[in-house]
């Protein structure tokens, strides 16, 4: 199986009075061919900066300064005009977070997407309102020709994220880059959300690119998982290996902070200490030293930043201190939490900051 | 959604009211044309005959014994036709400079706002003024005058629409379907940026009407059409013997006048979102 997308070195700096905030730098990633990768982060960690950058959708006053974008073969950067607004919505379909500003408040769902075919395909408007009725169908719409014909607000926020999915898929495009796609829907919504993205992935053999913080969201429907931090990827890998035996400390910390099952009762939840650096006053080394339980003079990792290197098989992580962490516990008993919660939850033989009182 | 923005118009009192006066005016132009049909410039009967003395010339005659009633008829239509088109002009112009300017930003924008500046230094009238008395007046070149003076504050409306509208979500999500810009900014932008337009290109119409009216009492209208400036300018030196020659007109003029304000402030009410809760 050739490449499908791979992003190579991308650096994608915003030039702001304050300084270049170096909101993507040198990111590397790929998905695979009816593959999931999901993109994890906090805010500002740079995900959707890198998820715009890969449609060229960067505004002034950022700008791509370096990397390749190959997708099947062809450099996304390097095409023309023309060039890329065929990729867009017809190759590479992009959904957002908030599904409401996402549709022109003064069109109805069926005419946007009737428009959004029409851009690609030479098909009469007949037909292609043949398609939209077809398309809300598919994404579990009812009554697809009277919702076709309301405005974006008279749909409820589930049905508007759905419209908006069947507005992506609209031209059947090869690869779905989805920012966020749950995150303003409320917890059953959500879930039903992600199921349908995955069966429509499935169906149509879409790769799919899922930007979100939400670890749960990946352990649901990505095979594989990229975690971002402060513009990086600091560990790559696929999801049971990461989730099990994560190797960064930040990625470590992260899963502490949502396995809250696992808890006594009244126990304070695990954080990562500190904060995360300005993108416009970056330490020198490894951008996550200062919070870092395992950073180290001796090692480095407050002098260089630390290089992106295979830990296991398919298993990638940019630290000076990587080592698997023993099979992680996804859950512990309830009987002998109380005392022994904190030692079982983290890796051994760490001075771990992560409070458990 | 056009029927709807009508029945909001219509329970809107003050729109209401404008649409009825506007309905009078554009019936008065339209049959009166039919009753009065002689030549305004002919003179039909004694001079200075008052209203209501004479049923063959029931509004009477100025100075020069020419039919007043003729003369209304086809002022409404001189004015209907300048305030419209002008309007139109000057439309076309402020949303071609501000969506240009507002959507592209840069140099482009920096430019067309300074050109707009200019425009907005110089007193709209005198320029009207000097653009009627370069070219021959005419009504094009009047129409014409009056929309190259009145574009700037329209410009200024879309561009600083577009500047928040091209922010918004569904711009990036249209830019992300594939839209060229041209698109964008006819069939995203635009649309959203309409309302404050409409009513402002309302109340324009009013200003545009009184312009005109302004330039023919000076003697800068067309010389071959009778507008109510027209009639008010030939009137004013009897405005004491005969003061109906001068008034008619100019009651006229108040009511094409009131009825677009009351329209573009009914506009105003029923599109803008931030009325609406009141």
């Amino acid at each position: 199986m050739g490449e499908f997308l791979a992003v190579r070195g991308l650096r994608t700096w915003f030039h702001t009075r304050g300084g270049v905030a170096r909101a993507v730098d040198d990111v590397s990633l790929d998905v695979r061919a009816g593959g999931t990768l999901a993109l994890v982060g906090e805010s500002g960690s740079g995900k959707s900066v890198t998820a715009c950058s890969i449609l060229r959708l960067i505004n002034e006053p950022g700008r791509i300064e370096a990397g390749e974008i190959r997708f099947k073969g062809v450099d996304l950067l390097k095409l023309d005009d023309r060039g890329i607004r065929h990729i867009r919505g017809n190759r590479v379909a992009m959904i957002f977070q908030e599904p409401l500003s996402a549709f022109n408040p003064v069109q109805t769902v069926g005419a946007q997407i009737v428009e959004a075919i029409r851009l690609h395909r030479c098909v009469s408007r007949r037909e292609a309102y043949a398609r939209v009725v077809d398309l809300l169908e598919q994404v579990g719409i009812p009554s697809p020709a009277e919702r076709a014909r309301e405005f974006p607000h008279r749909l409820s926020g589930g049905m508007r994220q759905r419209a908006m999915i069947a507005l992506a898929l609209a031209c059947e495009p090869e690869l779905l880059i989805a920012d966020e796609p749950t995150t303003a829907l409320d917890v059953t919504t959500q879930a039903q959300i992600l199921r349908l993205l995955k069966t429509l992935q499935t169906a149509k053999g879409m790769g799919l690119l899922l930007i979100t913080h939400d670890l749960g969201v990946v352990a649901e429907i990505a095979d594989r998982a990229a975690v971002m931090y402060a513009g990086r990827i600091v560990e790559e890998g696929p999801v049971s290996d990461l989730f099990t035996r994560p190797s960064h400390p930040y990625t470590e910390g992260l899963l502490a902070s949502v396995a809250i099952d696992d808890l006594p009762p009244g126990a304070r939840l695990p954080e990562i200490p500190g904060m995360v650096p300005s993108l416009l006053a970056m330490p020198k080394g490894c951008a996550f030293a200062d919070r870092c339980p395992r950073a180290s003079r001796d090692a480095g990792c407050f002098a260089d930043s630390p290089a992106f290197a295979p830990v296991a098989k398919e298993h990638r992580v940019a630290c000076f201190q990587a080592r698997l962490a023993p099979v992680y516990p996804l859950r512990v008993e309830k009987n002998d939490a109380a005392s022994d919660a904190a030692p079982a939850l983290l890796p051994p033989a760490d001075e771990n900051v992560m409070a458990v009182a | 959604m056009y029927l709807a923005l009508l029945k909001e118009l219509l329970r809107n009192r003050s729109a209401a009211a404008g649409l009825i006066l506007l309905a009078v005016v554009i019936f008065a132009a339209a049959l009166g044309r039919v009753w009065f049909a002689g030549d305004p410039w002919e003179m039909s009967a004694m001079p200075m005959i008052w209203p209501g003395q004479d049923m063959e010339n029931p509004l009477g005659t100025d100075v020069m014994g020419r039919d007043m009633a003729t003369g209304l008829v086809s002022g409404a239509r001189v004015s209907l036709l300048i305030g419209l088109s002008s309007t139109l002009i000057a439309a076309l112009a402020g949303i071609t400079a501000g969506a240009l300017g507002g959507f592209y930003r840069g140099w482009i924008d920096a430019f067309l706002m300074r050109v707009t500046e200019i425009f907005q230094t110089v007193p709209q009238f005198v320029l009207a003024v000097v653009l009627v008395a370069i070219f021959k007046p005419s009504v094009a070149t009047v129409t014409f005058a009056i929309g190259i003076v009145s574009w700037p504050p329209t410009a200024r409306l879309v561009r600083s629409e577009f500047l928040l509208l091209r922010e918004q979500e569904f711009v990036l999500a249209a830019h992300t379907l594939g839209m060229g810009d041209f698109r964008l900014i006819v069939t995203q932008i635009l649309p959203n940026a309409l309302p404050p337009v409409i009513v402002m290109a309302a109340l324009n119409i009013a200003t545009a009407i009184q312009t005109e009216a302004a330039l023919s009492f000076l003697g800068l209208g067309d010389p071959n059409v009778m507008s109510w400036g027209t009639i008010i300018g030939n009137g004013r030196e009897q405005v004491v013997d005969a003061w109906y020659i001068c008034g008619l007109p100019g009651i006229a003029i108040v009511i094409i006048v009131l009825a677009f304000n009351l329209l573009g402030e009914g506009l105003n009410d029923a599109l803008n979102p931030h009325l609406k809760e009141r």
